[in-house]
């Protein structure tokens, strides 16, 4: 096809858009409120995530280390921990920092401890497990290291986390997944209502010898144009509730960090990326839903 | 050319539209389909623009075999020829100029060709100063006469006209024939269906009648036109 009847083709999907304002904008409206409910969902289940992983992050291995351990060993031990993926935040506690914490502990009666003939405190190193599930086989990995005597480890407390996050994770899976077949449900019908409103100039032009091709793509234009004004606008819309409640959020920080939560993900941090995924679902949802319901009417 | 071979078409509701049709119109010639209405001259259109395909036969227009004409190939066949639909089928909102440039685009024409073309077919039906126009703001006959620029902007070997005089007055409808008597002076085959047996007394020509699906008549006869 001709350049010169190609841009008349997107001219006219882009004009259509303002002849036909009626349906563009039921059509803008209800794709709008869609992607909008989308993308909240989608903050909603980005920040339980941070949340998750910040109780998650509490969690804590104590390793003690054998009695006489030679000093190689303990090097040793701290090496393959800190090369292990599976931990982080690896700290070696000697003895003496062993003794110092624990005389902290005892306050006032601390100075029993200076009676001690020996220091009775084992070498120790703290570290913490990065995925939860995976607790129990890391905790194998490290008792088989030489020089480990024991490791001590939260286990019900990673149950509970593992569970409760399976949990969440399925049902957010779930009322995201709900949501997106709902707003393609709605948004479809009312792309359809739009076409079938224009059947007639459809099958004129079916009459006069266009191909289908050249049918949809001023359809295709259209529906693209009006997604993606409508991406825009939810996220503008985003935009505005995010700032709200991240403004409810630094009013009342104390409240929040008890439920664990002691940062939402400012929008700063995903203002383009956010745009740039509702301008394409708004722009795939229009388009695809035009050319979609067009079907039915190119059969003359 | 236009032919069509021991053609029948027996619609799902029972009725029988066409029975054992035979019809061969030449290029070049001019052509009333004449009958009452519900006598199958409609199903005779929606053959030659292959809206439908026959139950038994054949149909052939312009080289093409519409019985096993494939469905990406219609787009094609349809723009070899011309058709005005009695109810002129013009897209509303578009202008005068923008229905008509419309089937040049389908074509693919170039910019340069569609404004040389456009205002040629458009004056060729009196209606160059309306161009501008919104479709929707032109009386019956100006649609009329659209739809007719419309169908001869891609310059097609045949036009088929259904019922162009319905919505016209007689003194339009005589100028409207006189027009298409015009083109078809130019080598255009025409094929006009119509139940005006006045008109089609006055003009004469060709005239094939069709009763209850069936050809009866199919002869040439002289018109009072010829005779003033």
């Amino acid at each position: 096809m001709k350049t010169s009847n190609v841009t008349y083709l997107i001219k006219k999907g882009i004009s259509s858009v303002w002849k036909n304002i009626v349906m563009s904008f039921a059509s803008f409206s209800i794709l709008l409120v869609s992607l909008l409910q989308v993308s909240c969902a989608v903050l909603f289940i980005l920040n339980v995530n941070i949340v998750m992983s910040n109780i998650e992050d509490t969690n804590e291995l104590t390793i003690y280390v054998k009695e006489g351990a030679t000093d190689a060993q303990v090097a040793h031990i701290k090496d393959v921990l800190e090369n292990n993926r599976d931990l982080t935040d690896v700290k070696y506690y000697s003895k003496e920092d062993a003794l110092d914490d624990f005389r902290e502990d005892m306050q006032e009666y601390s100075e029993l401890l200076d009676y001690l003939e020996e220091n009775p405190m084992p070498e120790t190193f703290l570290a913490r497990v990065t995925d939860l599930s995976k607790i129990r086989y890391t905790v194998d990995v490290i008792s088989g290291i030489e020089g480990v005597e024991q490791v001590k480890a939260p286990y019900e407390f990673a149950g509970a986390l593992v569970n409760i996050r399976n949990t969440v994770t399925g049902i957010t899976a779930a009322v995201l997944a709900t949501l997106i077949v709902v707003s393609i449900v709605i948004v479809s019908n009312t792309i359809r209502t739009s076409v079938f409103a224009r059947r007639n100039e459809i099958s004129i032009m079916k009459y006069v010898g266009a191909t289908n091709g050249f049918i949809k793509l001023p359809f295709f234009v259209e529906g693209m144009f009006i997604g993606i004004l409508a991406g825009a606008g939810a996220w503008g819309l985003t935009w505005v509730i995010y700032d709200s409640i991240f403004a409810l959020f630094g009013d009342n920080l104390s409240l929040w960090q008890m439920f664990g939560l002691y940062g939402l993900i400012p929008f700063s941090d995903i203002i383009w990326p956010l745009l740039a995924i509702n301008c394409a679902a708004g722009a795939l949802l229009g388009a695809v839903g035009t050319v979609i319901s067009m079907g039915k009417y190119l059969k003359v | 050319m236009v032919e069509l071979k021991n053609v029948n078409v027996h619609y799902s509701s029972g009725v029988d539209a066409l029975k054992d049709v035979n019809l061969r119109i030449n290029d070049g010639e001019f052509v009333f389909i004449v009958g009452e209405s519900g006598a199958g001259k409609s199903t005779l259109m929606k053959l030659m623009m292959r809206e439908i395909i026959p139950s038994t036969g054949r149909v052939f227009v312009n080289g093409y075999n519409l019985s096993k004409l494939k469905g990406n190939k219609i787009a094609k066949f349809r723009r070899s020829i011309g058709v005005v639909f009695q109810e002129f089928r013009l897209i509303q909102d578009y202008t005068v100029y923008e229905n008509v440039s419309f089937v040049l685009r389908i074509a693919d024409q170039s910019n340069k060709y569609i404004r040389q073309r456009v205002p040629y077919v458009l004056n060729l039906v009196e209606l160059g100063h309306k161009a501008r126009s919104k479709t929707k703001e032109l009386s019956g006959g100006e649609q009329q006469r659209v739809a007719i620029a419309r169908a001869l902007a891609n310059d097609p070997g045949l036009l088929i006209v259904d019922e162009p005089t319905g919505n016209l007055d007689p003194k339009r409808s005589y100028e409207l024939v006189e027009l298409l008597k015009e083109i078809n002076r130019c080598g255009t085959t025409v094929v006009m269906i119509t139940h005006e047996h006045n008109l089609v007394r006055y003009f004469g020509g060709r005239i094939i009648n069709i009763e209850n699906g069936s050809i009866t008549f199919d002869e040439n006869i002289g018109g009072q036109d010829e005779d003033e």
